[in-house]
Formats: C-alpha cells, structure tokens, sequence
C-alpha cells in the first residue's frame, strides 16, 4: 500500500510530530508511514485522512501487488 | 490504544538501576565464597540458606529488572510499538524453545538449562525491541 501522507503533511504544512501529536502516536510510527516500512490500521488511517480532510483513498492507495 | 498490563515509564529504568546494583552484590557475594545454587555440586540445599538469599539477591533481581526493562512503556505506547513488542517476544520464544531442546538433548546439567531458560527470553526480547527502537530513532533522526 502508498500513501502519500508526506505530501498531505507539506500542502498543511504540519510537522511529523505534529501530526503524531493530533492522532496519538509516535513520531516513529508517522515516519514509518511515510517511508512504507509500515502499514497503519484502519483506524489509524482513518484519523490520518480526517486531519488532512480527505478521503481515506486520497490518502492510502492499494498497489497491483496488495 | 490502550497498553494492558504493561508498567510504567519510569520502570524502565528502576530495572536498569536492579541490573546495575546486581553487579556489586555479585563480586561481594563471590569473594566471600557464595556459590550459584543452580550449580548441582554447590553442596547448598534448602530454602533460605546464605547461598540461598545469595541467589535471591543476585539473580532474581536481574531477573526482576529485565523483566522491568522488558514490560515498561515507551513514552508512546502506539500499536507500531505493540508490534514490535509481539514480534520481538515471538523470536524470543523461538529461540528459548530452540535452546532448551537442543541443550535437554545434548546436555545432562539440568541446573543450567534452568538457569538458560531464566535468561534468554528476556535478553533477548529486550536486544531485540531496543535495537528495532534505536534503528526507528535512527531513521528519524536521519529524516530531520
């Protein structure tokens, strides 16, 4: 899966921890995102797309090998 | 997420200061001839003997502290975390069951396969879970 958590996060112009702060987790695990090293669970992904105001798809995409 | 049955914080590092006292109560209980109980030939049976208590002091306490070490919060304790705690405890009873099986085939010193078993668990879970936390720190750092 993709995301494009980071381009979200510069359009807001919010920091890793700021986001992290928001929806109540590490800075690590925003960063691990971000890097495709790990896969949120729904629930966190959900909050991810709320705080930038999208949709869960504009955010997280399925790739052909998911 | 709320982490269940895990201590707090600060734990952590009561269990380092447990391992760290460890350290002069062992040269002390050594130098003054105390043996480990779990040697078959240290000649102490008995609850509450000195060798005993010796053992109580010593390796129970860094038992305890790893054990602290091990199960204390991070600062954020988030569901990435709760993985590599579930991952980390995985591989660590992997390889205790791997050692206890070879070492109950190939070894007879039961005392020390009891001794095995009391340790390898726990360092390894916290070799593992620090090191996956220090290479995300590491990563991050690297970002900003």
């Amino acid at each position: 899966m993709k995301n494009n958590v980071r381009v979200e996060r510069a359009i807001k112009n919010i920091t890793q921890g700021e986001l992290a702060e928001q929806i109540g987790v590490s800075r690590q695990t925003i960063n691990a995102i971000e890097s495709a090293k790990y896969v949120p669970s729904t629930i966190l992904a959900l909050k991810i797309a709320r705080v930038f105001g999208k949709q869960l798809e504009d955010v997280f995409m399925l790739e052909d090998q998911d | 997420m709320k982490p269940h049955f895990l201590f707090p914080y600060w734990c952590r590092y009561l269990g380092y200061g447990l391992i760290l006292v460890h350290i002069p109560i062992t040269f002390f209980g050594k130098m003054h001839g105390m043996n480990n109980i779990m040697d078959n030939n240290s000649g102490s049976h008995g609850l509450f003997t000195s060798e005993h208590l010796f053992f109580i002091g010593t390796a129970l306490m860094v038992v305890a502290g790893l054990f602290l070490v091990a199960f204390a919060k991070e600062k954020v304790e988030d569901k990435q975390i709760w993985q590599i705690r579930l991952d980390s405890l995985r591989w660590a009873i992997y390889l205790n069951y791997l050692i206890l099986i070879t070492s109950l085939v190939f070894v007879e010193d039961t005392g020390h396969i009891l001794e095995l078993n009391l340790w390898v668990p726990l360092v390894f879970f916290v070799i593992r879970f620090r090191w996956i936390i220090f290479r995300l720190n590491r990563s991050l750092s690297r970002e900003s």
